[in-house]
Formats: structure tokens, sequence, C-alpha cells
């Protein structure tokens, strides 16, 4: 019915225009029957005048106003747009030119007043499909439909050219920041032996020390009622000739060690302090009267104070 | 009545007892001394690092999770000093040539300024060694100081000598444990260079002639892996590997007064060895002042000329403080 008519007649219709009208009409086709569109109506896009009339009576009595009627109109302004864009394509689509055929104008009758409206999708779908099928040339810029190219590449140029100048302040500001910060070496060189062993020297000493000064309260645990007086009492002791020491030792040639001196206590040299703990302490006082005009040998050599501090210094 | 019992007889809602570290010394009856390690001005990452680093050394008679603000200047850390019993400051800033380190004395000074020209956090330290070691209790204890190369009588590195040792609590050797010698810090003077080595390790000790097996073995009673093993008697004939360093072993050896966990008895001799925990600094001693982050110069590493006269009048008081 109507499909035979419609076939052949877009070439009687314009001739000017008729190349790129059928192209362009095929191309539509190819491109409907690649994607199977399901409301197949609309292939015949170049109805005979009287067709057109036809159309519009029809839509108008369907849709009872005129909005339909410039639509129409701008469908085939549109149509010859996108058909001006398909040129490029040509090539793409002639392979699928003879492809086409009329089967699909089927459902056209039936439809064809309604299909109006939906025209327009069409043909922005297929402006949009035919968009995307673009072959993208290894442009940097990627697709740009505009034609100021050169504008957004000017700009594109600015942004990297900023980010260059961003990163490097950053570079700096990080490098600043990481000024003096050394990341130590796997392997321990001489230097850092050194130092450990300065370090140890210095432990052993302490540990020493320590073993020295402890070793007579071997076996009394403090936490023992019993032990623990017996050493609250062996602390007692310790103050007192701590008393008696640093009054002794307030001598010019001792007086920077005086700041170290906080605990020390020797047991084994009580007998020169440690007049306190006589019986005839405070009784005879003949001790007491110039103990501290007295020049105590003992106490000088005597390794005082030893604090947690032993300043190698004789290294 | 029930007013009275209220305020008297019962004990009013305790919070949740928090076993604070005394702040005097029972023994000694000495005041413990405690610090703030805080930032001058903002800091890039590392040295934020190592502020935290500094920190976790300084422990425990410190603020670890000290938060400071933009606006926080050196009075309201001073204001808070003095109730909380803060002795010392130590800050770090970030100038645009080299980053500082100042330790100061609370709340008259002295101020010593030190350059840090080259520093290694304690993230890097532990990344340089195969096994970085972190025992449980490591940080519960405050470290030992000690302090080599700082003998050659001037007043400004006797002036650093008893700033850093007055950082930390004074042990006294009649009733310390050896147990809670867990750390020791090392400031090493060089002459010819004038740089301070600062270095951080962990103390660790190990009974000599016991072979690395049977040490694990004690120590972390575990069953052992004999697969490759002939007999029994082999795990304790066969030695392993070759015991590291024996020359070193001689002179770090100790005698302990008491056991010291599983290993270590008082019997035997114990091993000293060290392990770095950092952070490692490179320090140089560039300003001392008198009061502060203020008040007149002491000792100045640029201006010595300008400074030296000064120092021979005023060094003796100063060096006391």
């Amino acid at each position: 019915m109507a499909d035979a008519a419609v076939a052949p007649l877009p070439p009687a219709m314009d001739p000017t225009v008729r190349k790129r009208k059928t192209k362009s009409g095929k191309s539509q086709k190819s491109n409907k029957k690649r994607k199977s569109i399901p409301m197949a109506s609309k292939k015949p896009k170049k109805p005979s005048q009287k067709m057109l009339k036809l159309f519009r009576k029809r839509a108008r009595d369907y849709q009872s106003d005129e909005e339909e009627d410039p639509a129409d109109a701008g469908d085939e302004e549109t149509l010859a747009e996108s058909s001006g864009e398909e040129e490029e394509h040509e090539e793409l689509d002639a392979g699928d030119e003879d492809e086409f055929s009329g089967s699909e104008d089927d459902g056209d009758g039936a439809q064809l007043g309604i299909t109006k409206f939906t025209e327009g999708c069409r043909a922005f779908k297929m402006a949009f499909t035919k968009i995307m099928k673009k072959h993208l040339s290894n442009d940097p810029l990627g697709p740009i439909l505009s034609a100021n190219k050169k504008l957004v590449a000017e700009k594109l140029a600015e942004e990297v050219a900023e980010q260059k100048v961003k990163g490097e302040t950053k570079k700096e500001k990080h490098l600043a920041g990481e000024k003096g910060h050394v990341t130590p070496a796997n392997i321990l060189d001489p230097k850092e032996k050194f130092l450990i062993s300065v370090a140890t020297k210095g432990v052993v000493k302490l540990f020493n020390a320590v073993n020295k000064a402890q070793n007579p309260q071997k076996g009394l645990n403090p936490s023992k009622s019993k032990d623990a007086k017996e050493l609250a009492k062996r602390r007692k002791q310790a103050f007192l000739s701590e008393i008696q020491k640093s009054s002794t030792y307030d001598n010019p040639s001792k007086s920077n060690s005086t700041t170290f001196s906080k605990s020390t206590n020797k047991e084994d040299n009580k007998e020169s302090g440690w007049a306190p703990l006589r019986d005839s302490y405070m009784l005879t006082s003949s001790k007491l009267k110039d103990w501290d005009k007295m020049a105590d040998p003992a106490p000088v050599d005597e390794p005082e104070s030893r604090h947690m501090v032993s300043s190698s210094d004789e290294e | 009545m029930a007013r009275f019992r209220n305020k008297r007889g019962k004990a009013p809602v305790k919070p949740p007892v928090v076993k604070k570290p005394p702040a005097v010394n029972q023994v000694t009856g000495e005041k413990v001394p405690k610090s703030i390690v805080f930032s001058r001005g903002k800091l890039p990452g590392p040295l934020k690092q190592l502020e935290h680093d500094l920190r976790k050394l300084m422990l425990p008679h410190t603020a670890l999770k000290l938060k400071e603000k933009k606006r926080n200047n050196l009075k309201d850390f001073l204001n808070i000093a003095g109730p909380m019993g803060v002795t010392h400051f130590l800050m770090l800033s970030n100038p645009k040539s080299v980053p500082h380190l100042r330790v100061a004395r609370t709340p008259q000074g002295p101020t010593l300024t030190f350059e840090i020209h080259e520093y290694a956090l304690a993230a890097d330290v532990a990344r340089s060694q195969a096994r970085p070691r972190c025992p449980q209790g490591l940080f519960q204890n405050p470290p030992l100081i000690v302090l080599s190369g700082f003998g050659n009588g001037a007043k400004h590195l006797k002036l650093t000598t008893i700033m850093f040792q007055n950082i930390f609590p004074a042990i006294d050797i009649n009733t310390v444990k050896l147990s809670s010698c867990q750390r020791i810090v090392l400031l090493n003077y060089n002459s010819e260079t004038n740089l301070i080595d600062f270095r951080h390790y962990s103390i660790r000790l190990q009974p000599v002639g016991v072979s690395r097996r049977i040490r694990k073995f004690v120590q972390n009673h575990q069953v052992p892996d004999l697969r490759n093993l002939q007999d029994v008697s082999d795990f304790v004939t066969k030695a392993g590997y070759g015991s590291e360093s024996e020359a070193d072993e001689e002179a770090a050896t100790v005698s302990l007064v008491s056991d010291l966990g599983r290993v270590n008895r008082a019997s035997t001799k114990s091993a000293v060895k060290l392990q770095e925990i950092g952070p490692r600094m490179t320090l140089r001693l560039a300003r001392v002042e008198e009061g502060l982050c203020s008040g007149s110069v002491i000792f100045s590493e640029y201006v010595k000329e300008a400074v030296a006269e000064e120092t021979q009048e005023a060094g003796n008081e100063e060096a006391g403080d």
C-alpha cells in the first residue's frame, strides 16, 4: 500500500537535494536497521505533497491543535541538517546502503499520523548516534564540537603550566620540610658503633655501681616487713652519713660535683663518717667539735654519688 | 546530720583511680622533673613526627598527647607549667635556615638553643633495622642518660650537662630496680666539630655463654623445632650460629644483683646489648639565654667574642641553675 509508493517517491520530490536526501534516508534506514528500533514507522521521510497533506490533516484530527505543523517543518529541517552531518560518513554508510530494503515500512501506514511526534526524537537520535559513531582522531584535545578549538587548547596549556608551577612550589615546600631529615643506613657505621660502645660503657658503669651498692642488701626483700625495716634502718644510716659527708665535701675543689651528690652512701666507709652510730656519739663529742676542719682523706677518693649519669669525660 | 555525713562520712564519688607517678621521689624527696614538648610555629610533617618521637622519649613524665593550638604562645605553656609541675620545656621550631630545638628550664630559664643539623625519626631507625625491638614496658620508665665528652671545662658545656642531667629523674642506686632501666639517652659531644650526637637506645641484657637457641627456648616457652636434629641432645650441644661479637661482650658484661626476667640470673654474667630506638639527632649548641627564651645571651656560637667577657662574669651564677 503506502510502502510501495513511498520508496520511489523521494527522488521525485526534490531533484536538487535528491542525492543527499536519498543517501541520508538510506543511511537513516540503515541506522534504524542496526538499532532495530521497535517503532519502525518513520523511514518514509519524504512523502509526497499529497501524503504530507494527508498526514497533516490526520494529525490535526488526532491532536486538534496547530503545534504539529511547525514541528513537521522543523522535522524536515533537522533532517536536512543531520544529513549534512552525515556527509562525512557517507563512506561508512555506503556499505550499509544495500542492506536497505522497504521491509521496515510495514507498520507505516497504520501509525503515520501518530509517529509525527516521535520523528523529532528519531532525528535527534540519529544525530546523536552519528556523533557517537564518529571516528576520533588522535587529537589530545579530544572531540570538541565547538569552533574555538584554539581557545580550548590555550586554556589547557595554561592549566598545565599552572599545575607545573604548583607542583614545583609544593616540591620546594616539601624539600624545605625535609631539611636535615636523613634516613639512617642499614649497616652500623663506625661512628654509630662508637656511640653504642660509649653508651654501653655508661650502662655497664651504672649497673656495676648498682650491683656494688645493692649487694649488701641482697636477700632482703623490701616487700617483707621485717626486711623492709632493716632496709629502712640502713637507709637512715646512709642518710645520716650523707649529711656528714656533704659537709666535709663543701670545699671548692668538689663544688661542681655536689650538684650530683644526692645519693651517696657507701656502707663500707662508715667508720670515718659514721660518728652518730657510735655509742659515744654526743657524749664525748670530741670528734664532733671540729669535724668540718678535718681533712678527711677517706671520702675524697671514694667514688661518691654514683648518680645515674656517668659522664665519661675521660674518653 | 545527713548533710554532715554526706560531707564527711561518705567520700564523694571518686573518679577512677589513675595511678600517677609521684611528683616527688619518695626516697630522696626530690622533685621529679617533668617536661613538655611542643612546637613554636608551624612544623612540616617530619618535624611533627620528630616532636612526637621526642615526647615518647621523654616518657613517662611528659604529656604524650599534648594538644597545641596555633594561638598558644609561650605564656600559655608557662601558665600551666606551674600547676602541673612542669620543669622543662622542649620547643621545636622551624625557621627558614635550620630546624631548632630549644631546651628550657621553667620558669626562669636558662634556655639552650640547638640547631638540628640532621635528624632521623624513630620510624626511620626502625626501618633500617632487621628486627626493630619494642618490648612491652619500654616507655614506662624514664631513660638513663649518658653524657660523654662534655668535660673540657667550657661553661656552656657544663650548663648543657646539668640541663640534660636534670631533665630526667635522678636514680638512686640503692633502690633502683634494674628492670626499670630499659632505655638510655646518649649525648656525645664532639669537640672538633662542636656537634652533639643525640641517640636513644634500648637496653637488653643477655646471659653470657648461653646459646641463642636455649635462650630463646627459656624466654619464649615455645616448643622448639627439632626436625633437623638427629638427637635431642643436639639441641643443647650444637651451637647455632657463631656467637656474635664475643670481643665486645667482654667489656659489656655485668653481674646482676637480682634475677632479671627469665633468662638473666643473678648468678650468671649478663651482656649488655643496646639497640637504637630513635629518634637520632645531630645538634649544635647555637645559643644560651639566661631567661626563658629571653634575657641576656650567655653564650652564642656565632658571636663568641662579644659574649666572651659577658660569660666570664655571668657564668658563675648561671651555671648554677
